[in-house]
């Protein structure tokens, strides 16, 4: 069949969009799996042999990539639950009738409309060890006798740098969860009311099914930015104390601009994004039903 | 069965007074209807029976209990809503169940509730889907299986056919009269729709602005309406309502008098309410309305005239479909002074 003339002028105006995704999207993927299978460190430019999948090979022999898989699944984890949880507590809380309800819904956003940047020097600003507000307000309050250096203590640098992406990313979570509620009909809460339902109860077979879909989405998203932060890990603690906050992405970009093996370092982002694919695959498929 | 008497009853939103101290005593296993325009505080005195909404005011009893502050599910009453108000991820046997396992009651007896309820309804075939998979219609019989199996002294009812389409409105008040009359409950009905009222009603509330204008029987209400509103509300087409004064003992507008049964004081205002239905074949005995035909509408059964009248007076008149007129028609029309309403023009009350 011949193109009409409408056909090649859509086809015409459609094409410079094409060929900028092409190069901005499929060419890195291409060409980063290209680079994944080959042995190519950048303190040797001219020697780049072909190994196939050695350098995935290589990366699973690695201790430091099985401590990053395990750090990246303990902060994705608090990340996704949390947000999660805190994001229908708030909801709930902002979709009652208060006075100032308005105000706070406003000021919701804030957090959200903060540049991820901004927000990791803020908080690397409150965790601070001799000016921070968290030291200064436990301490005044008296939960703690003298200044504490948060971030070098081992056991909670995860967490506290969860918390900074929790406050960042749950005001949009909340606001889905808000809009959802909002849309659920009141006649459903009169009505088990009438049969006797209590506030738990309504919550459970009211709200949490109309939720479903918004909760869907809410845990596939969460996962998929949580497992990749890294301006957080950048800003606040450059993976340490140790290897306390050594997360995949920062481990990638240590192999990739700091050792400058590129090849592993694009093997170890395929496996990344490959992993990311197959858990909100996961999340979709098999929570999806459940919830 | 519950009788159910509310006092004074009152609730206010702020500075709107919803509705306004409303007296009302409902009998045991009447059905009560509550009609009138959208917004006249219908679905807020139903909620207040109900319990759903707090009273600002006034007294609530079922039989001799004040019930005032009694929660909803502690008063025995059932409902069903307009929007059928259907848990969307339960099946329909579990919609039905639902207010069982809130008391506790053994599986065996929640089972054969819930078949016995469908059954009455004719929805068992459907009893495993879930309310997305069901047409408007099936939708209300699951709410109305949920009412059912609570075994309620009171059913409240918020418009529950106002969703659905005119066939199916027609069936379903016929299955609702029937329940009625199977389970000999205290109903009590709110609705806009005037056909439902009168078929159902045993005793209709005409409601406006937050207070009752008329409690009485479907036909004392359509017979005898209490004000102008209700003789307006009421018919369809709806009344005819003609302004005049009264002189020498007749009903005088323009050069058209018309002679009255028992007439009030000369000089008075009054408004004249005929209904489309009550004109006849000129003759002896009659007053006599010459009008002359606009448009013709032949419904089948019969026939609506528009018709002008001396004076430019309009006027929409149901005939017979015998009747064979033609536009441009004149026609001698014979007017039963006894079936006439009369209303004062000032209060707008009937006289
Ligand atoms: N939650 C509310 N807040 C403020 N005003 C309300 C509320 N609910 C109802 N009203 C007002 O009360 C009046 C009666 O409402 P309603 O009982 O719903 O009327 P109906 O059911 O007869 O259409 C209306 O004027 C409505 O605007
Ligand atoms: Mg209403």
């Amino acid at each position: 069949m011949r193109l009409g003339y409408d056909e090649r002028s859509a086809a015409l105006l459609v094409a410079p969009v094409l060929g900028v995704l092409l190069v901005v999207a499929a060419f890195p993927i291409v060409y980063s799996f290209w680079v994944s299978l080959h042995d190519i460190v950048l303190t040797r430019p001219l020697r780049r042999p072909f190994v196939g999948f050695d350098n995935y090979l290589r990366i699973f022999d690695d201790a430091r990539f099985w401590t990053a898989v395990s750090r990246t699944t303990v902060y994705t984890l608090v990340c996704v639950v949390a947000t999660t949880l805190l994001a229908v507590l708030v909801a709930l809380l902002l979709n009652e009738v208060f006075p100032g309800q308005r105000l706070l819904s406003a000021l919701l956003l804030v957090p959200w409309a903060t540049p991820s940047v901004v927000n990791g020097l803020m908080w690397k600003w409150i965790y601070d060890p001799t000016y921070g507000l968290l030291n200064g307000l436990l301490v005044q309050v008296g939960l703690l006798e003298r200044y504490r250096v948060w971030l070098s203590d081992p056991d909670i640098t995860l967490l506290l740098i969860a918390n900074a992406a929790i406050w960042k990313q749950m005001p949009l979570a909340a606001l889905l969860m808000i809009v959802t509620m909002k849309a659920i009909p009141e006649d459903l809460y009169r009505a088990a009311r009438v049969d006797g339902a209590n506030v738990w109860q309504r919550f459970v077979h009211v709200t949490l099914p109309a939720l479903r879909p918004g909760l869907m989405l809410v845990l596939v998203y969460e996962t998929m930015i949580s497992i990749r932060h890294f301006d957080l890990f950048l800003i606040m603690t450059q993976g340490g104390p140790g290897d306390a906050s050594l997360t995949l992405s920062w481990l990638i970009y240590v192999e990739t601009f700091r050792s400058l093996r590129f090849g592993t370092g694009a093997a170890m982002s395929y496996i990344l994004a490959i992993t990311t694919f197959a858990l909100s695959w996961a999340v979709i498929r098999f929570l999806g039903k459940r919830i | 069965m519950a009788r159910i008497t509310c006092a004074a009853l009152t609730k206010k939103y702020g500075d709107v007074v919803a509705v306004d101290a409303l007296d009302l005593e409902i009998a045991h296993g009447e059905f009560m209807v509550l009609l009138g325009p959208s917004g006249c505080g219908k679905t807020t005195t139903l909620n207040m029976i109900a319990g759903l909404e707090e009273i600002s005011a006034g007294r609530l009893s079922f039989d001799d209990a004040e019930v005032t502050w009694t929660p909803p599910h502690r008063r025995e009453v059932a409902m069903v809503f307009q929007s059928y108000a259907l848990y969307p991820n339960k099946t329909v046997r579990e919609n039905i169940a639902s207010p069982l396992p809130l008391r506790r009651q053994p599986a065996a007896a929640i089972d054969s509730a819930v078949a016995a309820a469908a059954a009455q309804l004719e929805i068992t075939h459907l009893l495993d889907r879930r309310p997305n998979e069901l047409s408007g219609g099936q939708r209300q019989r699951v709410a109305l299986g949920r009412a059912i199996v609570r075994n309620p002294a009171v059913f409240l009812m918020d418009g529950p056919l106002s969703n659905l389409d005119a066939t199916l409105r027609l069936s379903m008040r016929g299955l609702i009269k029937r329940l009625h009359q199977d389970l000999k409950s205290t109903f009590v009905y709110v609705t806009h729709d005037q056909a439902e009222a009168m078929t159902l009603a045993d005793r209709i509330a005409v409601m406006r602005g937050g207070l009752i204008q008329q409690l009485d029987t479907p036909e004392g209400i359509y017979e005898r309406p209490a004000n102008l509103f209700v003789a307006g509300f009421l018919g369809s087409p709806p009344i005819n309502l003609i302004e005049g004064v009264m002189a020498g003992g007749a009903f005088s507008r323009g050069g058209w008098r018309l002679a009255l049964p028992n007439p009030p004081a000369d000089g008075r205002s009054v408004t004249l309410g005929l209904r489309p239905e009550d004109v006849m074949v000129a003759a002896p005995g009659l007053a006599r309305l010459d009008a002359r035909v606009e448009l013709v509408s032949p419904l089948g059964s019969e026939t609506h005239l528009d018709v002008v009248a001396e004076g430019g007076l309009k006027l929409t008149l149901r005939v017979p479909k015998e009747w064979r007129a033609a536009v441009g028609d004149q026609i001698g029309f014979g007017i039963d002074p006894a079936r006439l309403h009369l209303f004062d023009r000032a209060s707008e009350l009937r006289l």
